[in-house]
């Protein structure tokens, strides 16, 4: 199939692909922008009359908004920003270590069997909904609940198949030669893998813990039945705005989910080309 | 040949250390017979993934098991001081529950509209992808935007786009001179059809992805072949790049498969599952009984029962192509 040019009509599909697909995204950031009297106007304003910040200002400081004569919000989301940086660094620091060692150990020492395909899939298909029942249970006999610990222990779990498999198929692309010119020159096993595999596979990596983060920093069900009160991330707060306020507080509503997008948007341009193989797997390549 | 096999074998060669003792797999080439170092194979490094996924993963699974035996409910002591009821609570669900039937139901259907739709429109635009134009790079990162965004901020944001006074409606009045327009969250279908656009615009971006590496890696002497042998570009694209893409396709559904039928988010920030119960999932409802209701154990065993379902259901979808992803061989 060569390469060919477009014509009229693919032409149209794409602009009206693009149009779509880029309409939700330039809405929440118009909103973002927006002050007060644009939030709910009808008919609906499509860009800021005034462009303000003052949406991203009342998410630290509640009383920001007040310049706009409304109450503001209940509560700043500056530990929730602070709660998601935090589970979300740490758990995936962690996902991608023990997800490394168990991706070298798969590749080189270990036998797979038809059975493996469906075995790494089963971890994602319980619905969260449940595991997260006797996780409640677990945690507040330990005294886990309501603790970024729990939450991190949660986090390192669910993304550790993503983790692995997907820094699995870049060890696997390594030809195994190049270790063993290494273990010929005197080194053990582990010194061979951390001088010549990891080393050689630091693209991989790094999308991978790209990857890790994005699955983390968007994790919701979890977070939100294991916060009470001395943990939260963004997604639970966004949850919390939406239901305190009725909805009504639209623009610092937008305005949080804009700063819970950024760094995922940024993550994911930076790894786009390792994305379908960290979706599925490592099962696709490129 | 093209030179990148999309289907990465999950399973590479033949083991080193004490594997390979045994006599290699006559399919595969011999493996170089460098000079091996005798050195011990490094099992352990998979311990610690193994023991965390074991404390994490598989002791809360059995512990909601056993719940799901009982009558216990987080007012009534512990676990163990429960009575034990046996399959009544798979019994109730699944003969008197019709909520958790329906549900059922519903998420089946949205899995069924919405991957269906995903592909469609995601291969259409991989196929388009397969010319050259202008700002193609640019427009591929545009396109994969949606599936980078947290699900709670697609969900929040088609919650604001569909608003009565938002912009959805008020540009059905002034494309297509809608007088009334709908209440999105008030009416059943119209929810439902919320539900669906959101899902569809969050997700299609991943079947363009997987389907357009599928398309790439397509080799090209096949699709001369049939050219010179004057097939037509349809019956070339049916007949010949369809069925070579099929592992690829097999891959996006089950990944999806597996997403969708546990969707939450979006549906939790959309519409709470209303109205009534008219857009309630599986993961949504199992959430209200257990966390709303506190109906622990009966909501752990409706989980059971769609873990069971589940695995049922992407294992097979996964039969026809499970050897490929063993054996990286089509």
């Amino acid at each position: 199939m060569g390469p060919k040019s477009l014509t009229l009509a693919q032409r149209l599909i794409l602009l009206v692909a693009l149009t779509v697909t880029m309409f939700p995204i330039f809405w929440i950031v118009m909103t973002a922008l927006k002050p007060p009297t644009d939030w709910n106007a009808a008919p609906a304003v499509w860009l800021p009359s005034e462009p303000t910040l003052v949406n991203f200002a009342t998410l630290f400081d509640p009383d920001a908004i007040k310049a706009y004569g409304l109450s503001g919000v209940s509560q700043p989301a500056t530990p929730a920003i602070l709660g998601s940086i935090l589970a979300s660094v740490s758990a995936t620091a962690l996902s991608i270590a023990i997800g490394l060692a168990s991706a070298i150990g798969l590749s080189r020492y270990a036998k797979m069997t038809k059975w493996t395909p469906l075995m790494i899939l089963s971890g994602r298909m319980f619905p969260p909904a449940a595991i997260a029942v006797p996780f409640v249970i677990m945690f507040s006999a330990t005294r886990l609940i309501d603790t970024y610990a729990g939450l991190i222990a949660i986090y390192v779990a669910v993304t550790l198949p993503f983790s692995t498999w997907m820094l699995k198929s870049f060890v696997d692309d390594l030809p195994r030669e190049i270790e063993q010119a290494a273990m010929l020159d005197g080194r053990s096993r582990l010194m061979a893998h951390v001088t010549v595999t990891i080393p050689l596979i630091k693209g991989g990596l790094f999308a991978t813990t790209m990857f890790i983060f994005i699955l983390n920093w968007s994790e919701f069900m979890f977070a939100l039945v294991l916060s009470y009160s001395n943990i939260s991330t963004i997604p639970v707060q966004l949850a919390k705005y939406v239901t305190a306020t009725a909805g009504t507080l639209y623009g610092v509503q937008a305005a949080l989910a804009v700063v819970a997008m950024i760094p995922l948007i940024v993550a994911g341009y930076a790894i786009q080309s390792h994305l379908a193989r960290g979706m599925t797997f490592g099962a696709i390549k490129r | 040949m093209s030179d990148s096999a999309q289907i990465a074998p999950m399973h590479s060669g033949p083991a080193t250390g004490a594997a390979a003792l045994a006599p290699p797999p006559p399919a595969h080439p011999p493996a170089p017979r460098a000079p091996r170092a005798r050195k011990p194979a490094l099992r352990f490094l998979t311990l610690p993934g193994n023991v965390i996924s074991l404390l994490v993963l598989v002791v809360p699974l059995l512990v909601a098991l056993y719940m799901s035996f009982t009558d216990w409910s987080p007012t009534g002591g512990s676990l163990l001081e429960a009575s034990f009821v046996g399959l009544e609570n798979y019994a109730e669900l699944l003969v008197y529950d019709t909520r958790f039937v329906e549900a059922v139901g519903r998420t089946l259907f949205l899995a069924v509209v919405c991957l269906s739709l995903e592909f469609t429109l995601g291969l259409g635009l991989a196929v388009i992808f397969l010319r050259e134009f202008r700002g193609k790079s640019m427009l591929f990162s545009a396109f994969l935007t949606p599936m980078m965004i947290l699900p709670v901020v697609v969900g929040y944001t088609f919650w604001m786009l569909f608003q009565s006074n938002g912009p959805v409606n008020q540009l059905l009045g002034a494309l297509i001179g809608m007088q009334n327009v709908p209440e999105w969250f008030r009416s059943a279908p119209f929810a439902m059809l919320a539900v669906i656009v959101t899902e569809v615009w969050h997700w299609t971006p991943l079947f363009f992805l997987i389907l357009l590496s599928g398309l790439n890696a397509v080799p090209e002497n096949p699709v001369r072949a049939a050219m010179i042998l004057g097939a037509s570009p349809r019956q070339i694209f049916f007949r010949v790049v369809l069925p070579m893409l099929k592992p690829v396709i097999v891959v996006a559904f089950v990944i999806r498969g597996m997403e969708i039928l546990k969707l939450f988010d979006e549906v939790f920030m959309l519409t709470r599952g209303g109205p009534g119960s008219s857009t309630e999932t599986i993961s949504l409802y199992i959430y209200k009984l257990a966390f709303n209701d506190f109906q622990l154990a009966y909501g752990a065993a409706g989980a059971f029962l769609v873990l069971i379902g589940t695995l049922i259901v992407i294992n097979l979808m996964l039969l026809p192509v499970r050897d490929q992803l063993v054996k990286g061989k089509a």
